[in-house]
């Protein structure tokens, strides 16, 4: 991994906790950056992911916006375009869905429209997916939206490192970039190495090396699918897993080498299955130099055709889970699809 | 200057150099339009464009008094913001007919005209989409210390939509350095003000969000100056924002597919005879800033400006077709 | 529909099979590739593998029978299907223009004569790969086969509905290899040279064998079968044929000039050789044996190519050019004269030697530059005359290629032998009657004093 650490030991940090103390090395060392979001501040966030910056910083840098996501989204972008590097806080991610204007047609593409001589270096937190029992409007995966346009970098950490690395280098990346976190995630723990360090933007991490099949999984799922991966090891089957940790850039080398090699692939993610990243891995894995290699037909499994439903064992069923990966990577290996 | 000096706030406030300038750009703002729309005609330039002819005023009195490092946002009847914040004609030329020497290297058109070096950080696609921007760019100002502020235009359709009312109400509660210019020139495409909007004036609206708000004649340049001229004083001072809209009108219609179907020959002729030019231009003559003379003297030269500028675009390279996922993302 | 259980071709001068053994009792499930019985040939024996998944029912030879080649010997049911008392009607077609071997048994509970029913109007029958020839196969089965020249209808699909994946291929050529490694067959040894050279040491003098258009070295084996055990022989692939370099010719002197130097590093050392060309390849010997006349010590040109204007150009584009069993068999049906002698298998077999993509360009190439138009564009009847070693003729009278009568143009004294019934191929229709030719001109020229 390209860690580049200034001090090597590492601690058990959740993942919000990662993400925080990301943001305080940040706005220590750079007076320009920023926070901006809806109850960030004495609240300490909806996920409680400022907690309390806001007595270390003040509330100058750690601002409170009102309920107002396409002014606020808009001004961390007026602020990104003019010596700030602001980081604004969707409460939801759904909530983007109120700012796609500030994000899509300004955020995005004011660098290309002004042929390259504006900068937009704002970061976009958003807490993303299901399982907390929030229901429709709180609980989507819209990251392959974002995906879709030109301009933007959209990453997905799946691990307390990757959101502390990559969002260090997020805030170091001269154009705008939306870290989806997922929500279940942020009480994850993991090691994270203490001080300042990046991990690169555009590219994925083999999480477990196989050979009889690629699993290619996306935020929470990536962990799903190292379970599901271990099971499969018990019963014969080599999986290899891969944290796609970046959507936009993509890591096309390592998907295409890793299905030349197993040439069984599986997509899992949780965003609505269709439209969304397992059809652009399809295609990209169709297009490529894997496909003389691919020997059975590319699998997916995302969320369900509907919105997330409240009763929990709905909204179980809504999206991938340890036992639905099982059993499609199962089908995959056992040459059944 | 003497309490009992009664010429227009503008000859008494601004030298005379500043004036002739103003009056300079307002004849370049009206060239270069009428440039861009020959250029159109003859097929020299594939996009639309939405021409601000009548409304040189309310641009250039606006941003008389502004320096590089401040900041302003546009839309896209944004030409004459350009132009009155310094741009080069010869550059806007060169982006309109999508050259490599344009501003945005071809990439950005009529629409997208900025030069961030200058301050002017992009005219806008979006109705209301440079409100927020605006808010922004004021933010970065304060936190970082710094004592420029931020003129933000659009015109009367934007005032309804959310991001004008979000962008007003978090400049009002952060008391941040920014001038909200509606350029009112009656219609928002073919929408009457009186059919969209609730209130009377659209300054009105400022009450809502505790900031001053004034109605102009966007046609009288000493009437926006000073008006624009306190809203800057009031924002240096760090008292926050201010509203204030500048009634105008646009000779044109909306954009190049107008077939002008909403409004009357005589509405037209009526407002044509307001040229905000004429009135500048006879108004310093009257105050002594300039003679006859000179004044056919700085039209003629915005008239070779224009040519010369329309020979720069004519001349200058394409961007190569290469070329075309260039500044999406910076280079490494 | 049960799918038919066939006695295959294996081997192309075969033109019946005995059965050897059954791996399957009758009323079994057995599973599509799974080994189904043994057939022995005069050459080999050899496992053949279920087409279908299914029960085995109406088995109509027991081991020891010997069956035509193409005979239902057997029906496979799928789990489930109702299996007739009678065995099903054979399709129209199916039934081999030969009769059943009379005594083979009826087995499966009927006493009625496996192929005395009359073929009816039938709607259609199934067919071992359904969907015709909608075959499925991953992309890298499919790359692995394309990448080994395997023809995938010959492979057996394991995965679900049939599909054949990458191991099945690699399977079945761990089988080829284990089994039968198919060209060089005991005894044989390559070369190293220019052109694709095999060697089967032996006595006397050598014969060196020249293949014709569109055809390699394997094709005579019948020939080499039929003649006296233990001359040694050196065969000689083509540019752009067989396992030769895909090498580009320029004309027929070119085409010569590199076969000539394949010649010479072959027969380097050697005292003399006799010289046996078939088609292009008799006008390519012709050649080597006009320029090398001290070291040939005999020249035998079966239907020749040089001797006139005329050729079949459409067949011989149409052979070249087909990327498939379907559109080959039609044109490989008319290169004998008796038609029916070139099943489907040994379609399947021409099929397989020419499924690299690159070979079939080359020789697309080189029909256009030997035979433009349909014309050929070289005249050998100088050469042919000049040559002063002992020299023959061998024509089918039923060649559809190359005209026998061109025989006839070469102005020098020459042994002609033109076969009744023959076409263009008769070292594969007749071998023996080739040997015999080949042998009497070899005693001939080796006759002491």
């Amino acid at each position: 991994m390209d860690v580049t650490a200034q001090e090597t030991s590492t601690r058990t940090l959740s993942y919000s906790e990662a993400i925080r103390e990301a943001m305080a090395l940040a706005m220590e060392a750079d007076p320009t950056v920023i926070l901006m979001g809806e109850d960030i501040g004495v609240y300490g966030g909806a996920f409680q992911v400022t907690l309390d910056l806001v007595d270390r910083f003040g509330p100058d840098r750690v601002m409170d916006t009102p309920i107002s996501e396409l002014g606020g989204a808009g001004v961390a972008v007026g602020a990104a375009l003019t010596g700030l590097k602001p980081i604004f806080e969707f409460q939801f991610s759904d909530f983007a869905t109120l700012a796609m204007e500030q994000i899509v047609n300004q955020a995005a593409k004011l660098r290309y429209m002004l042929g390259g001589e504006a900068s937009v270096p704002v970061v976009f937190r958003m807490p993303a997916g299901s399982g907390t029992g929030a229901a429709a409007q709180h609980s989507q995966s819209l990251e392959a939206w974002f995906g879709h346009v030109p301009g933007l970098k959209v990453i997905q950490p799946s691990t307390p490192e990757d959101a502390k690395g990559m969002l260090l280098a997020a805030l170091a990346d001269p154009d705008p970039v939306l870290v989806f976190e997922h929500k279940l995630l942020y009480k994850m723990k993991g090691e994270v190495p203490a001080g300042y360090y990046t991990t690169p933007i555009g590219k994925a991490a083999v999480r477990r090396a196989g050979s009889d099949l690629t699993i290619v999984a996306a935020s929470i799922m990536v962990h799903r699918a190292l379970e599901a991966a271990e099971q499969l090891a018990g019963e014969g089957v080599s999986a290899e897993v891969i944290d796609l940790r970046s959507i936009r850039p993509i890591d096309h080398e390592t998907i295409v080498a890793s299905v030349r090699k197993t040439g069984r692939l599986l997509i899992v993610y949780e965003g609505v299955k269709s439209y969304g990243i397992g059809a652009e891995i399809s295609a990209m894995v169709a297009e490529s130099d894997a496909f003389d290699f691919l020997d059975a037909p590319i699998l997916r499994l995302g969320g369900a055709e509907a919105p997330i439903p409240y009763n929990p064992d709905l909204e179980r069923a809504a999206v991938p889970q340890v036992d639905t990966i099982l059993a499609a990577a199962r089908r995959l290996a056992r040459r059944e699809v | 200057m003497s309490t009992t000096d009664n010429r227009p706030f503008a000859i008494r406030t601004y030298s005379p150099a500043q004036l002739k300038q103003a009056l300079k750009r307002m004849y370049l703002v009206r060239r270069f339009e009428e440039g861009a729309e020959q250029s159109y005609m003859r097929g020299l330039i594939h996009g639309t464009m939405h021409l601000s002819i009548g409304q040189e005023a309310s641009a250039v009195a606006s941003c008389i008094e502004l320096t590089d490092a401040d900041k302003i946002t546009s839309n896209h009847r944004g030409h004459g913001h350009c132009i009155a914040k310094g741009a080069d004609v010869a550059r806007m030329f060169a982006e309109f007919f999508g050259k490599e020497t344009g501003y945005c290297h071809g990439r950005g058109g009529s629409m997208h005209i900025a030069d961030v070096q200058t301050g002017n950080l992009g005219a806008n696609g979006i109705v209301g989409g440079g409100l927020p921007i605006a808010v922004g760019a004021a933010l970065s100002a304060k936190r970082l210390g710094r004592k420029d502020v931020t003129l933000c235009f659009f015109g009367d359709g934007a005032n309804n939509e959310g991001a004008f009312h979000e962008a007003l109400n978090m400049a009002a509660i952060w008391t941040l350095p920014v001038v909200f210019i509606c350029e009112n020139n009656k219609y928002g495409m073919s929408t009457s003000v009186e059919r969209s909007t609730a209130v009377r004036r659209i300054s009105e609206r400022a009450a809502a969000y505790s900031m001053p708000g004034v109605t102009v004649d966007g046609n009288d340049f000493s009437a926006v100056a000073e008006a624009v001229h306190h809203a800057i004083a009031r924002a240096r001072a760090g008292e926050g924002p201010s509203l204030v809209e500048n009634l105008t009108y646009r000779w044109r219609g909306h954009s190049k597919s107008d077939r002008n179907r909403y409004r009357t020959k005589e509405e037209i002729e009526a407002w044509m005879a307001r040229d905000p030019i004429a009135r500048f231009q006879a108004e310093l003559i009257a105050h002594g800033v300039l003679d006859e003379a000179e004044a056919i003297a700085i039209a003629e030269a915005a008239v070779s400006d224009v040519e010369q500028g329309i020979e720069f675009a004519r001349g200058s390279a394409a961007p190569a077709i290469g070329e075309v996922t260039r500044y999406v993302y910076a280079e490494a | 529909m049960p799918v038919e259980v066939i006695l295959p071709k294996v081997d192309m001068d075969m033109t019946h099979g005995t059965l050897a053994t059954w791996h399957v009792k009758p009323g079994d499930m057995v599973q599509k590739g799974a080994a189904l019985f043994d057939i022995e040939t005069d050459k080999a024996a050899m496992e053949v593998e279920a087409p279908a998944t299914g029960r085995l029912q109406h088995v109509l030879a027991e081991p020891g029978t010997k069956v035509p080649v193409g005979s239902v010997i057997a029906w496979l049911y799928a789990e489930g299907e109702t299996v007739d008392t009678l065995p099903p009607v054979p399709a129209p077609g199916d039934v081999p223009a030969e009769a059943a071997v009379p005594d083979a048994p009826a087995l499966g509970g009927t006493e009625q004569a496996p192929y005395a029913v009359p073929p009816q109007g039938m709607a259609g029958h199934a067919s071992p790969m359904p969907g015709g020839s909608l075959l499925r196969a991953t992309p890298a089965a499919r790359h692995a086969a394309r990448t080994a020249g395997l023809d995938l209808s010959d492979v057996a699909g394991s995965g679900p509905r049939g599909r054949i994946q990458k191991q099945d291929v690699d399977d079945l050529l761990a089988r080829e290899r284990d089994v039968a490694p198919p060209r060089p067959v005991s005894g044989w040894v390559a070369d190293s040279g220019p052109l694709a050279v095999t060697r089967r040491p032996g006595r006397d003098a050598p014969l060196v064998l020249i293949h014709g258009f569109a055809a390699d070295s394997t094709g005579w084996l019948p020939l080499e079968k039929a003649l006296l055990p233990g001359r040694a022989l050196i065969r000689i692939d083509l540019p752009g044929h067989g396992r030769s370099p895909k090498r580009k010719i320029r004309d027929f002197a070119h085409l010569a000039r590199m076969v000539l130097e394949a010649f010479d590093e072959a027969t380097r050392g050697l005292d003399g050789v006799h010289l046996l060309g078939h088609s292009l390849g008799g006008a390519v010997a012709a050649a080597i044996a006009d320029i090398r006349s001290s070291r040939v010590l005999s020249l035998t040109a079966m239907a020749p190519a040089g001797l006139g204007p005329d050729i079949n150009g459409e067949m011989l584009a149409g052979i070249a050019r087909a990327t498939r069993v379907e559109s080959l068999s039609p044109w490989l049906r008319q290169l004998a004269g008796n038609a029916e002698l070139i099943g489907d298998d040994y379609a399947k077999a021409a099929m397989r030697g020419r499924a690299d993509p690159g070979l079939r360009s080359c020789q697309m190439e080189m029909a256009e530059v030997l035979f433009p138009d349909g014309v050929q564009a070289f005249d050998l009847r100088p050469a042919f005359a000049r040559l002063s070693m002992p020299a023959s003729i061998v024509w089918g009278r039923r060649d559809q290629v190359t005209p026998f009568r061109h025989a006839l143009s070469i102005e020098a004294d020459f042994a002609l032998h033109f076969l009744h019934g023959i076409g263009h191929i008769p070292h594969f229709e007749c071998p023996e009657r080739v040997a015999r030719i080949v042998e009497r001109q070899f005693a001939a020229v080796e006759a002491p004093g």
